[in-house]
């Protein structure tokens, strides 16, 4: 078991966001491939750089062990005469199996004696099933685009210049032969293109480490974890020489790691006249357009950037100065539209949005600006939340202006922040600006929501007005949501959740289907209401079960939502729960029997229905109490005390009785009880759990 | 060389190393070396060297072919008046085709970096994926765009399919952007500074015209002539294609005219978005009907080039 394979596919430059999944798709292809070939315990491991995708396997043996076969034959009878010679059949199968006739035996089989032969069967050698292996996975691989190329007959993400393909225990001496792609397996490979671009020899490595260290020394860091290291020891290194530190950008370099063969970084000048620009026009412009890296000193950006260069050095500088140049033309660039955008307000170009359609069938974002002012009011009166109403409006009015400024026309990821800064340089309020420069927060899951409350209706009244407009016609499916409605979706929960915004979403739903004329309001709910779903699940944390039960109880007011799913996922743990989900599914379950009518109590007269009447006066008392000092957990205890008297009440009575009067106040009672729970969860819901 | 030349030396207006016609000369004669023919621009507006027959239709059907030109290649949306010192409505692209794709083509495309006086032992040149996609022409490809220094300087695209048709051979085309280039090389800070030839700079070249065809596209370009163009040339092409043996480069040369229409109407702002994918629509229904035809024939006559099949390049 100490034999190791090493396979490395030399391409031409592939695509950074293919590489993170090929590592992994090599990996547990070929773990999962090597298993099955009953090589079980090895240890694989892919590694990449933008020309290599690589795989090293430890812990092969030399191939299968030899193993025996027992090959049967025909029936014994029918081979050997009654007093022992052969027959044609007999002399037939042996011939057929190589053995002479004395080498044949005879086996009980399930319909007699057999006559049979042991054979002993070659095991085959780690090499043959490395190569059967290495084009099943190879060619299985799954890219996000692949290619032909030259005469057209191979399909993989680049073209293919080497394969080398090593087999053996302390040195891997042997090529494993191997076809793939056009191209033959050998024994060596080629360094980085600009640095060493001779041929290595790689027979005789010892390892991977070895492979590695070969690799080092042709400019080539094989290990993109090694380059995630280099890159930011270099970029601090780089930093501090000017007294700076690297603004961190994990996401940047997780992708400049794909990019190169060799972690180089150099680092560019920016010209002080560009620092005046707003801070997220310099960042923006160069992250989009130089993957730079961004140098700040107390806290602000300062006059350098780091950019990626797939070489060791800069032996004449060129590559600094290079950049430096390249950034300095986008820096102009950029500035030229700051100032053509700054010669005329963000509110004239409100009127602009005519021409800039929301949607085919909903109009253009001059119509969509009307419709959030309208929706934006709505939600905010109807909350009686504490909010300028006026600079709500306005933050409305003005939301989408930059849509048509040449800066957003060039970078639109710089929607929303942009209109903040022109709305800032404009002298509206803060209150105006900073809601329009929050109004796309947050981006996903992570990411902070809006700064301000007007921001945060303002976040909330968009996104359920292009729900309400496209969900009907634009509906995701599987993997589709080509207008991002599933993010729009669950940005309204997690604003709504982590502000806190106290708005009733149900309701709010039904207002910007109201407000957009739009079929399908109810579906909009539901589809608010998944999300919600998974946002309990997924970031509060709490089981799918707590979630179905508080949601099926209410929703719409999410920070009373979330609270309610806390709870309940603390207490739900308390063993009186289980009891607890029986007894109120048999009250939901017997009120779908009968009409409840109105509660006399004084006809309930047997001693287990008294009991349980005046326990939920209790509860109901307890509950109201604790829902007052938001202490939810509190709250469902109270309801837990409600599991013993309900109990007692459905062994001692029976509710659905002849007498009508007295079936109506027990239905009544129960009905109460309904509406006690209902307040915080339908505890039904829970899933009997195996403790 | 450029590279002995310590940058920074260059000043508006003095003759350097590379001027923007030395990089034309330098290049043809590189791929004119490496065996390709040298064509000439098309003589017809056009948006990309792409759009030229030596590259739209020589990449379709088995036959080999390698060929280099340059072709002005107009963008009435990107003109800006000679103001912006990056953007301009009409630039001027070196095209190259390599059918089929050569094993090696990368290594041939860092020796015309070279032969363009650019050392790339010295540079930082890498390859950043950036696929191609023309609508227009029922045309895409994979690729990317090389990195100078950071600086891009090359579109270099493997074809997968043109006219709507998957190719095969596959061709490699590379399309270097000429001023961004010269800028580069001269350290030049607006495209207008940089030299032509003879001491002359393309600001005095080309800076007026720049001027007035922005004029005429964002606001002389009359747009109903050029719709009622658009809909004549349409109805040529087709004419063109249903001649019993047909026209397929009068038929493209049609198809080609409604292009640049479609782009003037366009940056004229006479473009509805709805219409938009409509006009792409009906251009690229041209442009396919013209592969198929060209096909056809090229297969009719016996695809008589593939008989020099394997080329020098």
């Amino acid at each position: 078991m100490n034999h190791q394979f090493l396979l490395a596919l030399l391409c031409e430059e592939i695509p950074a966001n293919a590489l993170p999944s090929a590592r992994r798709q090599l990996e547990e292809g070929f773990a999962k491939r090597l298993e099955e070939a009953g090589f079980s315990g090895c240890i694989v491991r892919a590694y990449s750089t933008v020309r290599r995708l690589v795989v090293h396997v430890q812990g092969l043996p030399a191939g299968q062990p030899d193993r025996t076969e027992e090959i049967t034959g025909p029936p014994a009878r029918a081979a050997f005469t009654p007093d022992g010679s052969p027959t044609a059949a007999a002399v037939g199968f042996a011939r057929g199996q190589g053995v002479s006739v004395d080498e044949l035996r005879i086996v009980k089989g399930p319909k007699g004696d057999m006559v049979a032969v042991t054979r002993l069967v070659q095991g085959r050698t780690a090499p043959e099933i490395l190569a059967e292996i290495t084009a099943e996975v190879v060619g299985s691989l799954h890219f996000p685009k692949t290619m032909r190329w030259g005469s057209g007959e191979h399909t993989f993400v680049r073209p293919l210049h080497n394969l080398l393909a090593l087999f053996g225990a302390e040195t891997m001496e042997t090529v494993v032969p191997l076809e793939l792609l056009g191209l033959t397996s050998r024994g060596s490979t080629a360094g980085h293109r600009v640095v060493a671009p001779g041929r290595i020899e790689m027979r005789g490595i010892t390892g991977f480490a070895d492979y590695a260290a070969r690799l080092e020394a042709a400019g080539v860091v094989v290990d993109h974890e090694v380059r995630r290291a280099r890159l930011l020891a270099r970029a601090e290194e780089l930093a501090a020489e000017v007294g700076c530190t690297v603004r961190p950008d994990p996401a940047l370099l997780d992708e400049l790691v794909e990019l190169v063969e060799h972690p180089g970084l150099v680092r560019g000048k920016i010209a002080s006249r560009f620092l005046e620009l707003p801070e997220e026009v310099l960042v923006t412009t160069l992250r989009h357009h130089q993957k730079s890296l961004v140098l700040e000193k107390n806290g602000r950006v300062a006059g350098y950037f780091l950019a990626v260069a797939d070489r060791p050095d800069d032996p004449q500088g060129h590559v600094a100065r290079g950049c430096s140049w390249v950034a300095g033309a986008r820096l102009a660039d950029a500035s030229f539209f700051y100032a053509q955008d700054r010669k005329d307000s963000l509110a004239s170009r409100v009127p602009a949005l005519a021409g800039v359609t929301f949607h085919r069938n909903w109009g253009s974002y001059l119509d969509k600006t009307g419709k959030v002012r309208h929706l934006a009011g709505q939600l905010a009166r109807s909350a009686e939340l504490d909010v300028d109403l006026a600079h709500l409006d306005r933050a409305a009015e003005l939301a989408k202006a930059d849509l048509v400024t040449a800066m957003v026309g060039e970078f639109a990821e710089l929607q929303g922040v942009m209109g903040g800064i022109y709305a800032l340089a404009d002298n509206e309020p803060e209150d105006v600006w900073m809601a329009i420069a929050d109004q796309y927060r947050p981006a996903g899951l992570e990411g902070p929501v809006p700064r301000t409350l007007t921001g945060a209706l303002l976040g909330v009244a968009d996104r359920l007005d292009t729900l309400a407009a496209l969900y009907a016609s634009e509906k995701p499916s599987g993997s589709k949501d080509p207008f991002a409605l599933r993010r729009a979706a669950l940005a309204v929960v997690k604003i709504c959740a982590e502000f806190p915004l106290p708005v009733d979403l149900v309701r709010a739903c039904r207002d910007a289907a109201a407000n957009r004329a739009a079929a399908g309001g109810d579906a909009i709910e539901e589809f608010v209401q998944d999300r919600l779903r998974h946002y309990l699940t997924s970031v509060v944390g709490v089981r799918p079960d707590v979630a179905d039960a508080v949601l099926a109880a209410h929703w719409g007011v999410v920070p009373d939502d979330v609270a309610r799913a806390r709870a309940l996922e603390a207490v739900r743990q308390d063993e009186v729960f289980d009891a607890l989900a029986i007894a109120f599914k048999r009250v939901r379950n017997i009120l779908t029997k009968g009409a409840p009518g109105t509660l006399d109590e004084s006809l309930l007269t047997v001693p287990a229905e008294r009991e349980l009447l005046s326990a939920v006066a209790t509860a109901e008392a307890r509950v109201g109490e604790s829902l007052g000092e938001a202490d939810h957990e509190a709250a469902l205890h109270a309801l837990a005390a409600l599991a013993a008297p309900l109990d007692r009440f459905f062994t001692d009575v029976m509710v659905l009785c002849e007498d009508p009067a007295l079936r109506q106040a027990r239905l009544g009672l129960l009905a109460r009880i309904e509406r006690l729970f209902l307040r915080l969860a339908d505890v039904s819901r829970l899933a009997a759990e195996a403790r | 060389m450029l590279d002995s030349v310590p940058i920074g030396v260059f000043h508006a207006g003095e003759v350097s190393a590379v001027d923007l016609q030395d990089l034309i000369l330098s290049l043809s004669r590189f791929w004119s070396d490496q065996g390709c023919i040298i064509q000439q621009p098309y003589d017809l507006e056009v948006g990309a060297g792409t759009m030229h027959p030596e590259t739209f239709l020589r990449v379709l059907g088995p036959e080999p072919y390698n060929v280099a030109f340059v072709q002005p290649s107009r963008r009435p949306a990107d003109a800006r008046f000679g103001e912006n010192p990056f953007r301009l409505g009409k630039h001027l692209q070196m095209q190259v085709i390599l059918k089929p794709s050569p094993h090696e083509v990368q290594d041939l495309y860092l020796k015309s970096l070279t032969a363009m006086g650019i050392d790339p032992s010295t540079h930082d040149v890498r390859f950043e994926e950036d696929n191609w996609e023309s609508p227009t022409l029922g045309a895409w490809g994979v690729g990317w765009q090389v990195l100078l220094d950071g600086m891009e300087i090359t579109q270099f695209t493997y074809f997968q399919q043109a006219g709507g048709i998957d190719l095969q051979p596959i061709a490699a085309e590379l399309t270097y952007g000429l001023e961004r280039i010269a800028m580069f090389l001269q350290r030049e800070d607006s495209i207008y500074d940089i030299t032509w030839g003879g001491g002359v700079d393309y600001g005095k070249v080309r800076h007026r015209d720049e001027v007035e065809l922005s004029r005429y596209a964002f606001h002389v370009a009359d747009v109903e002539m050029l719709r009622r163009h658009f809909g004549d040339w349409e109805r040529e092409a087709a004419r063109c294609l249903e001649q019993e043996e047909p026209l397929v480069i009068p038929g493209l040369e049609a198809a080609l005219k409604m292009s640049h229409l479609f782009n003037l109407m366009d940056a004229r702002g006479a473009v509805a978005v709805t219409e938009r994918v409509a006009l792409i629509g009906r251009v690229r229904k041209l442009a396919v009907r013209c592969a198929r035809a060209y096909v056809e024939q090229r297969e009719r006559l016996g695809f008589p080039l593939l008989a020099r099949q394997g080329g020098q390049a």
